[in-house]
């Protein structure tokens, strides 16, 4: 950077580089905002209207009738959650475990794991739907959890190993001189240390599982339908609801966001070092 | 804009529409059906049935209004409602595994019923079995063509008619009086859609309005995305020059089979449709490429296009506004060989796989949702708006001498039109095939070359020919 | 430790694996018959899969849509990466705007396209038309509609890859780059030690990218069904199709497992290229 005038080209491109990202990025979703907040006419109105009159129309409309969005809502949060915090731990344990062994097929072993979530979903849905009937899980909240831990729990353990692989070995070995048992070294000592992977951890995997539809939309029956699977249903045969559509997508995407961004700090620093060390 | 939201918005939608049931009979004769209340109708009292639907108007009145069956049966409805893939996917899941978990299916006759038809049951068996409730006034009173397509297969009766869009044409009626004289002059005939109107005189009336008019930007609008809607909207045309998918293709439409014999696509007729059609969207509204028939139906309220076919439920969602009162429903221009209304109804089925209980406790609702009182109730509903599959509710006084009925039944405007649609010599039947989703993906991609990638009309043609003998052999294939 | 972990990965994906092969091996279809007729043919699936031109147009489309979104992501990514890194004021509301994105369900992206680019009240075929950029209408002619969905997917993954990116970015000594400052190195030649040290990140970046690329495809479905005229049709959604749609599962298994070869060839290849240059152990 040049050591010239403040507002030096070399100084002000960077920010007219990110005025220009931070429009293509906001763009869309300040249009499927604002367009939540207009009535159906003015959605669908030749000219975009910037200005308009606001109404709260839509989303009433998805709390009323008869596919009211709580329910939608009540599902993803305990399909999503409840599968997170289950992949979560099961990958601490596994990745921990996968991290500190020393066996010969230990390379072929993790790539296994994370090869299995690799497999295309349209594949996947008929023996796992198969296996689900019979163990009663199809149209149930912990059948979507189930199968959301098919793509969670590889991704977890995936990453837990490489943060585990990555911490410094001197301080498990000096506790381990110290009495402490292998459990107790993972819980006191390499767990913490790792805190910034596992919040990546934990956010990547509610998100992917908070966004599914695939899954979603095989497995789960009335009472346990997801949000995506409610935008779906705005397609009618007679039209699609745009203004309720713009609506439910910001309620989608919301708490996502904003959790998201709540950890973003967590998030940098998280694939710091399972980035350019990862397995 | 849909009529359905827009009611929803107002709040008018959960008011639901009068219920005739407990007080009585409603409209029409009073029979043994569904408002007898009968003892035949508790026996299944207490269970919970699963009814898996599209996302369509029947099914949401119903959804707003279930209520009614509850205090008559005692039985539990679930309502789940997808869009026509998903809703494929799960039933044939449902119907993989032997699982049974729905017990009510809208069975799509082509894209479910046909490729999956031993997995119903045979609804003759309810009606032969007196222990259970008959058909309010036989299956004679469902208009018998749609009997046959959404209800038959072969020789079994799997369905009752549900739903019925049917494809018309939907114009502005305004804008062909405001222009009546000067196209009358230009053109040489009378542009106003009647039983005379051919296909060649939609052309040229479509590019009348392209080239002399300010009011809309396009004559015609279609729905030629690569989609189903392109094949319904193809079919049409293919239809009335006399070509069809298969030989005897209206029979093989009605009743199904499991063998039509090979695809007569590359046929002159067949080619000379399709020559007409590419010339059809090359006029048309630029967006029709890109456009299934929910787009279709927001440009036209959008004004953008003058004229279009259709599927006649949409008027629903175009008659509020200033668009009110200005469109007109007919029959389909003809070709050389007749004028072809594509059909599209639906019926609801009951899934061979629950138990026996469950499978007469469906048969139940099966029979209330299509019931007259039920058709009614979702012609006027607010959340509803489909038009009935019965000939009796068409006579209703209600029906009939309806006052206002782009107020509370806005869909029965269309009535005229479809109802002359529906005759046996007007109606348009795709066929009825098990392997029919292979073929449909086939001749909306080939036809979406066709109009998009210059492909020629002989080759898509042959080529769709082609690629349809190989799908109904059973030869398995990614196209 | 590992045990729990490893028997439910199992049961959810070594025996659903197990039956995949099982199905790609028999002519395993619901259309006649009851519950799911099985026939066995052997490797026939296998040898209509590779003479199947269908499948080979999904794999084409597949790849140029692969090498396109990846491609542009990770050109997109490393230059926000690099933006944010660089600048001094909202450098945070930056972040957290440009990451908004990744967030959205992609069955919401692709419904959010279409809505966009709709020549009746889209916002971006307004302004495409006003501006007389481009007239037509974009989800209609094959490359438009290939390129609109081309950019959903970059619009909405590009976030990620960012992420990553920055994550390396943010590790690297600050005291290189002061060195390099005073030693009066211009930003192109002080790049050079930046980038190199972020393409493992990049690397790990298109490793996460493009074990999801194959699977996805509900952006596409959304926007363009598959065409027009097929343009958009990759593989996954012709899996999806023929499983579906016709019915054909044992076919579809078939195409499925090359699906699943082929990703594990990939992340194999970013894998051998992570590990040589030292950074895996």
């Amino acid at each position: 950077m040049s050591t010239g005038a403040r507002f030096s080209p070399g100084k002000i491109f960077p920010y007219v580089l990110l005025l220009l990202l931070l429009l293509w990025t906001l763009v869309p979703i300040v249009w499927m905002l604002l367009s939540s907040f207009k009535s159906l006419t003015d959605v669908l109105s030749p000219t975009p209207l910037l200005t308009f009159k606001p109404t709260l129309a839509n989303y009433i409309g998805l709390v009323s009738g008869g596919n009211n969005v709580l329910t939608y809502f009540r599902s993803s949060i305990l399909a999503a959650g409840i599968s997170t915090i289950i992949a979560t731990t099961l990958g601490c344990f596994a990745g921990y475990g996968l991290a500190r062994s020393n066996f010969r097929g230990k390379r072929h072993l993790a790539f296994w794991i994370i090869s299995t979530r690799m497999a295309p979903i349209a594949a996947v849905i008929l023996p796992l739907f198969i296996g689900f009937t019979f163990l009663h899980l199809i149209n149930t909240v912990w059948g979507l959890i189930v199968a959301y831990l098919s793509f969670n729990l590889p991704f977890a353990i995936w990453i837990m190993n490489a943060f585990f692989a990555d911490l410094p070995p001197g301080i498990e070995e000096a506790a381990r001189v110290d009495g402490a048992s292998n459990f107790q070294t993972f819980w006191r000592i390499a767990l913490p240390m790792t805190a910034p992977g596992i919040v990546t951890t934990a956010i990547l995997c509610l998100v992917f599982s908070w966004n599914d539809y695939a899954f979603a939309v095989t497995f789960a029956g009335p009472g346990s339908q997801t949000l995506p699977v409610a935008a779906s249903q705005l397609i009618t045969q007679t039209g699609v609801d745009w203004g309720q559509l713009t609506a439910i997508g910001t309620v989608v995407a919301l708490p996502m966001v904003i959790v998201g961004l709540a950890v973003r700090r967590y998030l940098v620093r998280g694939l710091t070092l399972g980035a350019v060390t990862g397995e | 804009m849909t009529r359905r939201g827009f009611l929803r918005i107002t709040g008018a939608g959960l008011a639901g529409a009068s219920l005739p049931w407990l007080a009585g009979c409603g409209g029409g004769s009073g029979s043994s059906g569904a408002s007898a209340g009968g003892r035949e109708w508790k026996r299944f009292s207490g269970m919970t049935i699963n009814f898996i639907s599209e996302n369509t108007a029947p099914t949401s009145a119903i959804a707003a209004n279930l209520t009614p069956f509850k205090k008559l049966t005692g039985i539990s409805v679930t309502i789940q409602q997808l869009e026509l893939t998903s809703l494929a996917q799960r039933v044939a899941l449902d119907f993989g595994s032997h699982s049974g978990e729905y017990q009510v299916i809208y069975a799509d006759p082509y894209q479910v019923m046909a490729p999956l038809h031993d997995r119903f049951t045979d609804l003759k068996e309810f009606m032969e079995d007196s222990s259970l409730p008959s058909v309010p006034k036989g299956t004679g009173d469902f208009i018998p063509t749609q009997l046959d397509a959404a209800g038959h297969f072969g020789d079994r009766l799997l369905a009752l008619p549900y739903d019925a869009p049917t494809m018309i044409w939907c114009y502005r009626k305004d804008l062909f009086e405001k222009y009546h004289n000067r196209m009358q002059e230009d053109l040489g005939f009378d542009p106003i859609p009647s039983d005379s109107s051919t296909w060649e005189q939609y052309y040229r009336i479509a590019k009348w309005f392209n080239d002399n008019q300010d009011d809309v930007p396009y004559g015609a609008g279609h729905q030629a995305k690569q989609h189903d809607a392109l094949m319904c909207d193809f079919s049409n045309v293919l239809w009335a020059y006399g070509g069809d998918y298969f030989e005897k293709g209206q029979k093989v439409g009605k009743l199904g089979t499991t063998d039509p014999g090979p695809s007569t696509l590359d046929s002159p007729e067949a080619i000379e449709a399709a020559k007409l059609y590419k010339k059809l969207i090359e006029i048309a509204h630029p967006g029709s490429t890109s456009w299934d028939w929910n787009d279709l139906g927001e440009a036209f309220g959008a004004e953008e296009c003058a004229m279009c076919p259709e599927w006649h439920e949409f008027a629903a969602a175009w008659e509020v506004g200033s668009l009110k009162g200005n469109i007109g429903y007919a029959r389909l221009p003809k070709g050389p060989a007749r004028s072809a209304n594509h059909y599209g109804g639906t019926g609801i089925a009951v899934n061979r796989y629950a138990s026996e209980d469950q499978q007469k406790a469906a048969w139940l609702f099966v029979v209330w949702a299509t019931s007259p009182e039920a058709q009614l109730m979702d012609l006027k509903s607010s959340v509803g708006g489909g038009t009935p599959t019965r000939t009796s509710v068409y006579q209703m006084p209600e029906v009939k001498h309806n006052k206002n009925p782009l107020t509370n039944m806005p869909n029965i405007v269309t009535a005229p039109a479809v109802l002359e649609a529906w005759e046996p010599q007007n109606i348009g039947l795709r066929p009825k095939i098990p392997s029919w989703n292979q073929c449909d993906t086939i001749i909306y991609s080939q036809v979406s070359q066709m109009l998009t990638a210059g492909k020629n009309p002989e080759d898509a043609m042959r080529d769709a020919k082609i690629e349809i003998d190989q799908a109904v052999k059973g030869v398995p294939s990614a196209i | 430790m590992m045990l729990p972990a490893l028997v439910i990965l199992t049961a959810i994906s070594i025996l659903p694996l197990f039956y995949i092969i099982w199905m790609s091996l028999n002519n395993l279809t619901l259309l006649g018959g009851t519950g799911i007729s099985s026939h066995w043919t052997g490797l026939g699936n296998w040898g209509l899969m590779f003479t199947d031109p269908g499948v080979w147009a999904g794999w084409l489309a597949m790849v140029i849509y692969f090498i396109a979104t990846v491609g542009l992501e990770i050109i997109l990514g490393l230059v926000a990466a690099l933006v944010i890194h660089e600048v001094v004021w909202g450098k945070n509301l930056a972040l957290s705007l440009i990451l908004i994105p990744m967030f959205i369900a992609p069955v919401i992206v692709g419904l959010l396209g279409r809505f966009l680019v709709n020549p009746t009240y889209g916002l971006y075929a307004w302004v495409l038309r006003e501006s007389g950029i481009y007239g037509g209408n974009i989800l209609g002619g094959s490359v438009s509609a290939f390129v609109a969905v081309v950019l959903m997917d970059v619009w909405e993954w590009t976030p990620l890859v960012a992420l990553i990116t920055l994550a390396g970015l943010v590790s690297i000594q600050p005291q290189i780059l002061e060195a390099a400052k005073v030693d009066g190195a211009s930003y192109l030649e002080r790049l050079r030690h930046i980038v190199l040290p972020s393409i493992a990140g990049i690397i790990v970046a298109l490793l996460i990218r493009s074990m999801d690329a194959l699977r996805y495809f509900d952006i596409i479905w959304q926007a363009t069904n598959g065409g027009p005229a097929n343009a958009t049709k990759i593989i996954p959604l012709r899996l999806y199709e023929s499983a579906f749609r016709f019915f054909h599962l044992g076919y579809a298994a078939t195409i499925g497992l090359l699906m699943l070869a082929v990703s594990i060839l990939v992340a194999n290849l970013f894998t051998g290229i992570l590990r040589q240059r030292g950074l895996l152990r």
